[in-house]
């Protein structure tokens, strides 16, 4: 079925029309946020996708050849349900400032110096990916790329136990047994961990994920830490690295789109020379900025860490005072706190 | 071209040996120890303690595992002339193996490109747990100029070394200690990096923030006088001696007092 056939305005069906949607099956995997670039409001374009999922059900009392077109496999349905969740960071407020979360279906970027918490938020989000779905998380794996060597799994097996209490605790549930898949061993076992040692080994890593996540469509997240470190030597040519670098945001974005996941990648950064003096600068370069969706860059502010969201398609900046605790990722503790926005 | 898929490991299987300092609480104070498979940078000014330390590392990776050594020769890579042997043959360690001299490597580095080639050419059957490179600051100090292409070449040499020490640390599962001067802070903001006093000065590491992404665990070595009165009323100098986590992936930032004396390196607390 046209999208032309749908009943809604004019003005939203040329909208879609001009950006390539031409048929309701094109429609299906698309979540309201992706619709809303293409200047529609968030409550629009859920009522634009759901006006075509319906139409999508009542074609198929049509006849047979009808009935796959626009059909999804309960599969399906789940995922697009996990989708729409979010993954939490570990801190309220910084789940706040992220509209709930880390998304799907979307690549977020982290940047930071050294120290400010990377490392520490991508195995906190690693962890948190596997909350069950009855606890309001999405129950599915990780998978972690490690460039750097910072993943220690011992700081892994902290964070789970706490992050697993913790849950515990906001559902009000006594601890009498606590079933063997909630225990932070299985957590453990259920983050994929490669450790990449080149360029070379990152980008066939890259190339090899689509096979590994059609044979493990249980996982939710993938995080590089950090996406930056091999390509921060010599490349004689740097046309090359841009190129390398394009091919593989291009891949990582489609994996998240295909697989309902969310990608996150961890930055560096780097001193960059404009108006006359230094600034402190995401590394990679400029061509880099438009690779990702979404972009948080964490900071110290005194002997404080704050995390600001400078990209997103439809949240305001913000920025926010977190901190990293023996439990892992949390809010801030003083009183001093406060949410910013720019 | 067919290529073999990379598999991915389970992290419960992934358990960091950490080597001992050869005292208890430097031990608990760094989460067990120096850890193996990453990159621990011990920073600060000259006669902080930084080589004492190192030196003291050589001896306690000739302890077996159960006391927290790691039962394998060193290498010892130096870059400020001469190889300190005296304070070497001056430092103990209970249950050392016989004639513990005779498994330490030492070879010296005369600039980065001679670091980068040496590492470039170790035989993979060298056996060696434990790599030093003391100082990497020294490495640099002359051959770069503060221009932004210079400082750019100087900044990918940093990468390659890393790489190359870290392709080293998890092949041999050895740990990689790196030491680093300090400069004073000259501007009002420390551009990115949280300065530390040192003897009275604001100071950052060295090799600025490339070389900060380069190492995993950042250990910062200070040293502080102060007056006191004794018992009888005549003012002292002390001299403190501190140790800090700026970052580490598995303890968080704090810092323990510490001091040297006649035989090694020994926490206070």
């Amino acid at each position: 079925m046209e999208i032309s056939c749908l009943p809604i305005s004019a003005s939203h069906r040329a909208k879609l029309l001009s950006a390539g949607y031409t048929t309701l099956s094109s429609l299906s995997s698309v979540s309201p946020p992706q619709l809303s670039h293409l200047n529609v409001a968030l409550q629009e374009a859920v009522d634009i996708l759901k006006v075509s999922s319906e139409s999508c059900r009542v074609e198929v009392q049509d006849g047979a050849v009808e009935f796959c077109k626009g059909a999804q496999t309960a599969w399906d349905m789940l995922s697009e349900e996990q989708a729409l969740r979010h993954i939490s960071t570990g801190s309220g407020d910084l789940d706040s400032i992220l509209g709930g979360g880390i998304h799907c279906k979307e690549v977020t970027e982290i940047g930071g110096v050294p120290g400010i918490g990377k490392t520490q938020l991508g195995i906190q989000l690693a962890i948190n990916v596997q909350i069950p779905y009855d606890f309001g998380g999405l129950g599915g794996k990780a998978i972690y790329i490690d460039t750097e060597g910072s993943f220690m799994a011992e700081r892994a097996y902290q964070i789970a136990e706490a992050s697993i209490l913790d849950t515990f605790d906001n559902f009000g549930c006594q601890l009498k047994e606590i079933p063997e898949k909630l225990k932070a061993e299985s957590f453990l076992a259920n983050i994929f961990y490669f450790r990449i040692c080149s360029y070379t080994e990152q980008i066939a890593l890259i190339n090899y994920l689509d096979q590994f996540l059609v044979e493990h469509k249980d996982v939710k997240i993938v995080i590089i830490d950090s996406v930056t470190f091999h390509f921060r030597q010599d490349f004689d040519d740097l046309a090359l690295r841009t190129r390398v670098l394009g091919g593989m945001s291009q891949k990582l974005m489609n994996l998240a789109k295909k697989f309902s996941l969310s990608v996150v990648l961890m930055n560096q950064v780097t001193t960059k020379f404009t108006e006359g003096s230094f600034h402190l600068t995401l590394a990679l370069g400029d061509s880099w900025s438009h690779s990702c969706t979404n972009r948080v860059i964490l900071y110290w502010n005194g002997n404080d860490r704050y995390a600001y969201l400078d990209k997103s398609p439809y949240l305001r900046p913000a920025s926010v005072h977190f901190s990293v605790t023996g439990k892992g990722i949390r809010d801030a503790t003083s009183q001093c706190k406060r949410v910013r926005m720019m | 071209m067919a290529s073999i898929p990379p598999k991915p490991e389970n992290p419960l299987h992934l358990h960091t040996t950490k080597l001992t300092l050869g005292c208890p609480i430097l031990d608990s104070f760094l989460g067990g120890g120096i850890p193996c498979g990453s990159i621990t940078e011990l920073v600060g000014e000259s006669s902080a303690g930084k080589t004492q330390l190192c030196l003291q590392l050589l001896l306690s990776s000739l302890l077996p595992p159960s006391l927290g050594g790691l039962s394998s020769p060193s290498l010892y890579i130096y870059s400020e002339p001469p190889f300190p042997l005296r304070r070497l043959l001056r430092l103990s360690l209970p249950s050392l193996p016989p004639r513990p001299l005779d498994h330490i490597f030492v070879r010296p580095a005369h600039s980065a490109d001679d670091l980068l080639s040496l590492l470039s050419h170790l035989p993979d059957s060298l056996p060696v747990r434990l790599i030093i490179i003391d100082s990497i600051a020294a490495l640099f100090r002359s051959e770069f100029d503060n221009t932004p292409r210079d400082l750019k070449s100087r900044s990918s040499l940093f990468f390659k070394i890393a790489t190359k020490l870290k392709d080293r640390a998890r092949k041999l599962g050895a740990a990689v200690v790196v030491t680093n001067h300090v400069v004073d802070v000259v501007e009002a903001e420390c551009g990115g990096a949280r300065c530390l006093w040192s003897s009275g000065r604001r100071v950052v590491p060295a090799l600025g923030l490339a070389w900060s992404h380069c190492v995993n665990t950042r250990v910062f070595l200070t040293r502080s006088e102060g007056m006191v009165r004794s018992s009888n009323g005549e003012e002292c100098e002390v001299r403190t001696r501190r140790m800090h986590v700026v970052f580490s992936p598995c303890s968080p930032e704090r810092s323990c007092e510490f001091a040297i004396v006649g035989h090694g390196v020994l926490g206070v607390g």
